[in-house]
């Protein structure tokens, strides 16, 4: 009887008894995704189709804001930086960390002494980091001048100067960076069997042969993730600005998220803002899917 | 082609001596087989041939060169790995090619040479897929298709086999060997399966604890192997070893007391062993027969079965003599129950005779 009652209940049902526990483990983290993520992305969706501003009625525009914005010479310097920034920051900190990791992977002496020094950058607080780096950066007490000048090189306006903030801002992040990418290079390189390797050195293979066509290869799947995630984050680039530059000097480093920060709560349209912040969650959102899709597609 | 020689090659790790003062000589053209139980040493020595591993003492010559400080590409030998060892992210092609690749090769050469070696290991439709795409044969398959690509002048293959199903082992322990017929390259292989060191080997040298025990034709040291190691290790099942003291010596005749058999009256012996000396005596399993048959004088021991193997053409019987685990191969059809007790006889020219140090006393 039990038999034929179990086997009449609908199979949708009986999943959900089997696995009722399992939603019930799910549901707080659910429940605060929900009220934490979901709900302020669709109520940013909702908010960029209108005009909502603390200084009139809020009422329905429709496309408006995205016309505006798609016309903004303001916002298309800041996707501008947002993109140098992005490909300043990502490609640089790569390679370094692939170069730090390769050489920590070797056993050469004091290299845990290394890899700690090189990803301490990673636990430091951000802001921390930034009034620290606004200090080196500084013009007439800052370090970085003082090496200059010490060695008979005219000091640089480093963070006033146009043509040198951004690239102030991408030393930092690449500081602050490249320990990341080293951890997750060493990962990779100690995934790759040492067989490899002999049989490379067997077939004749020297040390830029084994490292273009063994190692770099077999890091793809790590350089991609990689890539992925550097891009996600950088597009995402606030705080360093917001301590340092606050977009300046000129708008010369002000990102998008910087900007849609502004444009929000400094000049309360929350419309646009909204629309700027749908744009960036968009442009993120394909680079995730591409990663996913290249990621899936190299391991089957 | 050439000749491989190691002069007092010794290698240690630490306080470890893994490989403690090996010298042998591979002939060109030679199949060589390295056997040993594991932790002997022999993909240690393996790798020192290759130049993977610096060698701590000694010399290596292949042909009339001095390689023993020549980093690995450069000894013009070429290893097959236990684990394939071939790069996934590169087409069948590719992975064939890479040596030649190195080499700088034109590429015009490189096709022709690539599907020259394909096609002696019958890869040449797959040189498009990636090494997932291929079963675990044709894994192998490649990495000898990389191997003899270069034409090297010793080929190194470490256990090659022994990732393999039973059936494909057998398959591509046969082409291995026809492969070296078809070459005539010298081969170093080394297993721990001394049936494959049996039937594909010219010469088998037997390793232990870092040391070579013995080196000889496979069935040199089937007949005549120099120590109680040798003869334990070649052989299946083992060779049946039992204590016993020397009883009297009469002329050429020694007669032996063995444990839970009796006395045994062995002639031809050389003269070195005395009176009341500790020996053991070994019999092969196969040279034990239920049936007195064959020349005197026989040896005729009792046991009880405890368990019988039928695998077809033979039927293996295992029992116990004074706590010592002894076996006999009979025919496939042989009537054997467990627990019932029977004689089995041997001739007594078939014993082999180990003195106290475990080293084979020879005979006249």
């Amino acid at each position: 009887m039990a038999l034929q009652n179990s086997t009449s209940r609908p199979v949708k049902t009986v999943r959900f008894h089997q696995n009722w526990s399992a939603y019930a483990f799910l549901a707080p983290a659910l429940v605060i995704l929900f009220l934490s993520l979901l709900l302020p992305a669709v109520a940013t969706l909702l908010m960029s189709f209108t005009d909502v501003s603390f200084l009139k009625p809020t009422s329905f525009i429709g496309f408006d804001n995205y016309i505006k914005l798609f016309n903004d010479t303001r916002f298309q310097q800041a996707v501008g930086n947002t993109i140098h920034y992005t490909i300043g920051v990502t490609f640089p900190t790569m390679l370094l960390g692939l170069l730090a990791a390769v050489a920590l992977n070797q056993k050469v002496p004091g290299r845990m002494a290394f890899r700690t020094i090189f990803y301490l950058p990673v636990l430091t607080s951000l802001i921390a980091a930034a009034v620290v780096w606004a200090y080196v950066y500084e013009p007439y007490a800052g370090p970085l001048n003082g090496v200059l000048t010490r060695v008979g090189l005219p000091p640089q306006p480093w963070l006033q100067n146009p043509s040198l903030a951004m690239n102030a801002l991408i030393i930092m992040a690449i500081w602050r960076d490249f320990g990341t990418a080293m951890i997750i290079y060493l990962a990779g390189l100690q995934d790759i069997p040492n067989d490899l390797y002999e049989a490379a050195r067997l077939d004749g293979a020297k040390g830029k042969d084994i490292f273009l066509r063994i190692t770099v290869p077999m890091l793809s799947s790590v350089t991609f993730y990689l890539l992925i995630i550097l891009i996600v984050q950088t597009f995402q680039v606030f705080g360093a600005i917001y301590v340092m530059t606050q977009g300046g000097p000129l708008g010369s480093t002000e990102t998008v998220v910087y900007q849609m920060y502004q444009t929000a709560f400094g000049y309360t349209e929350f419309g646009y803002g909204a629309a700027m912040s749908t744009i960036l969650f968009l442009t993120i959102l394909v680079f995730s899917i591409i990663g996913t899709r290249i990621m899936r597609r190299k391991d089957a | 082609m050439a000749r491989l020689e190691l002069s007092n090659v010794s290698k240690s790790y630490g306080a470890f001596d893994a490989i403690t003062d090996v010298s042998l000589a591979i002939e060109d053209g030679e199949f060589a087989v390295f056997v040993g139980p594991s932790g002997c040493g022999k993909s240690t020595l393996l790798r020192l041939i290759a130049g993977l591993d610096p060698i701590s003492d000694g010399a290596i010559r292949i042909g009339p060169d001095d390689v023993t400080r020549r980093p690995a590409g450069t000894r013009s030998v070429a290893m097959v790995f236990q684990s394939y060892a071939l790069y996934p992210h590169m087409s069948v092609y590719d992975n064939i090619a890479f040596p030649l690749q190195m080499e700088r090769r034109s590429k015009g050469d490189i096709r022709q040479q690539v599907e020259k070696a394909a096609g002696t290991v019958q890869l040449s439709t797959r040189l498009k897929d990636k090494p997932s795409k291929l079963s675990g044969g044709q894994r192998q398959r490649v990495a000898i298709a990389r191997a003899i690509v270069r034409k090297p002048k010793i080929f190194l293959m470490d256990e090659p086999l022994s990732n393999l199903d039973a059936a494909l082992r057998i398959e591509m322990r046969t082409e291995l060997t026809q492969l070296h017929k078809e070459l005539g390259a010298t081969m170093v292989y080394v297993t721990h399966d001394q049936l494959e060191a049996m039937t594909m080997a010219d010469r088998i040298v037997v390793l232990n604890g870092g040391r070579v025990e013995q080196v000889g034709r496979p069935m040199d040291l089937y007949h005549k192997p120099v120590n109680r190691f040798v003869a334990g290790f070649i052989g299946s099942p083992p060779m049946n070893m039992l204590r016993g003291k020397v009883k009297a010596i009469e002329s050429e005749y020694y007669s032996f007391e063995a444990a839970g058999i009796g006395t045994i009256v062995i002639d031809g012996l050389a003269k070195r062993l005395k009176i009341g000396e500790e020996v053991v005596l070994g019999i092969r399993p196969e040279f034990l027969a239920p049936h007195p048959a064959g020349s005197e004088p026989l040896v005729k021991i009792g046991v009880v079965p405890r368990s019988v193997e039928r695998l077809g053409a033979q039927t293996i019987v295992h029992s116990v003599i004074e706590g010592q685990n002894f076996t006999c191969v009979f025919a496939g059809d042989q009537v054997v129950e467990p627990g019932r007790a029977l004689n089995v006889y041997c001739d007594a020219a078939n014993i082999h005779v180990f003195d106290a140090a475990g080293i084979t006393v020879s005979r006249n």
